[in-house]
């Protein structure tokens, strides 16, 4: 996990979503165990509250859950709450990039052209995205882009 | 007019119960040195168990504060409370539970780091040696080596072991990453991290470092031309202030409308910057609504940038004549 205090989000948020990421990407499992505030902290070298709130976070979310006594677990559905997140960090995004286009006044095909080249290039340039969806809904995804 | 906003480090088992009473809290404090002003009018506030970050140019007047906490100086006026006490008059039972890394540190250069740790332990009632064993291994501090020839890094770890050993529940820290490599950086935060006792400990550290600031602090105090301009919790800083990039057809009206607070702007022609805090409602959908404004883009800030913008708008915020 790499967390970069140069980067804008706050770095709960950067943790809470390496974490998200890596329950969606399989690295963590439904029902294991997260590491103890200070283990993670000491590893990332950041204040413990800063992880208690990125565990905050991620408990609100529903995809991690707490044991008393035995510290947090990634939740059983976990898995299924962390993708539709993933969806919506993406919208997020390419509305950004749609609203940046429209105010410099260029034509919404044009932007919708420009997206589908970056899309192209992104998936030539990383073969293993890091969240991956299910294998069908990357091939439908894909012909929706192409056409 | 300065504004005090109590850092609010929240969550876990550090987080503070909302009753307890503030580890330092400053009010109206005035410091000067002759005709110079140090410090003017600054009100500040830590929340036991968090950690506070404090910022400014040099010569903004941080060092001056950690001195006034720890009773080191006089202020011309207003009150501190350290810990509930007043660090002139109790300043002994202070020193018992506070720790200090000064920005130099002063030390017999002709004795050894074993010589000086046994010698700071002298002074103190409580000491863990099992704490100061671990840190000392941990930081790969040689015992046998004389002060003299010790690096400025290794020279900062021996001071923070000395610091942290009698389990002190404020820790002040002036300067510690100054002139650090960036691997001694890294093991001086992580001591910090690592140290922490169990029940909750409070530390205020200065810092040039935003990066550092950002993976230590909870709270962030600003302070330039000894007046604090800004201090709240790190991360609502860097959620909240945005730098927006707009059109502007005939000028901007002045006042501008209530609820936009600008730390920054620049313009060239019809194109404006402004970085402002978004509030709620935002201060963003304001600008929009202004006739003859189009907003072309709205950008978060690094800590630095926003530091750095902070640091230019000595007042906290930008007058409104300068907006014309």
């Amino acid at each position: 996990m790499q967390i970069d205090p140069r980067r804008h989000l706050p770095i709960y948020l950067q943790i809470a979503e390496a974490i998200r990421g890596g329950v969606a990407a399989g690295t963590y499992r439904p029902g294991e165990a997260l590491p103890s505030l200070r283990e993670l902290a000491v590893t990332l070298r950041v204040n413990p509250n800063t992880v208690q709130r990125a565990y905050d976070e991620l408990s609100r979310e529903g995809i991690v859950e707490s044991r008393r006594g035995l510290g947090l677990f990634v939740a059983e559905r976990a898995p299924g709450d962390a993708r539709p997140r993933a969806v919506e960090e993406v919208r997020a995004a390419l509305e950004r990039g749609i609203r940046i286009g429209l105010a410099a006044g260029l034509a919404p095909e044009s932007i919708a052209t420009d997206f589908r080249q970056a899309l192209a290039t992104a998936t030539r340039s990383s073969p293993s995205p890091v969240i991956p969806a299910a294998p069908q809904k990357l091939r439908r995804n894909s012909k929706e882009a192409d056409a | 007019m300065t504004a005090t906003f109590a850092a609010h480090a929240q969550g876990g088992p550090a987080a503070a119960a909302p009753t307890r009473s503030p580890a330092v809290s400053m009010h109206g404090v005035t410091k000067r040195f002759g005709t110079t002003v140090a410090l003017d009018d600054v009100s500040l506030s830590i929340a036991p168990g968090s950690i506070c970050g404090l910022v400014g140019p040099n010569g903004a007047g941080k060092t001056t504060l950690v001195r006034l906490l720890l009773g080191l100086e006089r202020p011309a006026s207003g009150t501190i409370r350290v810990l509930g006490l007043d660090p002139l008059r109790d300043a002994i039972p202070l020193r018992e539970r506070v720790g200090y890394v000064p920005d130099t540190l002063h030390a017999d250069r002709w004795m050894t780091a074993a010589e000086v740790l046994r010698f700071c332990r002298g002074l103190r009632r409580h000491w863990n040696d099992t704490l100061a064993t671990r840190l000392v291994d941990r930081l790969g501090i040689p015992l046998k080596t004389r002060v003299g020839s010790l690096s400025r890094g290794t020279l900062v770890k021996l001071g923070l072991v000395a610091a942290v050993a009698p389990e002190p529940e404020l820790l002040l820290l002036d300067e510690p990453m100054a002139g650090l490599d960036p691997l001694a950086r890294e093991e001086v935060v992580e001591t910090v991290i690592a140290a922490a006792p169990d029940r909750p400990w409070t530390v205020l550290f200065s810092s040039h470092s935003l990066d550092d600031v950002q993976r230590l602090a909870d709270s962030i105090a600003v302070v330039v031309e000894g007046r604090l301009v800004h201090h709240g919790a790190t991360d609502d800083l860097l959620a909240t202030v945005r730098r927006v990039r707009m059109r502007v057809d005939e000028g901007l009206p002045r006042p501008l409308p209530e609820g936009i607070d600008v730390i920054g702007s620049q313009d060239s022609g019809r194109e404006w910057t402004l970085v402002i805090r978004d509030g709620v409602p935002t201060a963003i959908e304001r600008l929009r609504a202004l006739p003859g404004v189009e907003v072309l883009g709205v950008d978060p800030l690094s800590l630095e940038e926003i530091f750095k913008q902070l640091a230019r708008a000595p007042a906290g915020r930008v007058d409104e004549r300068s907006l014309s």
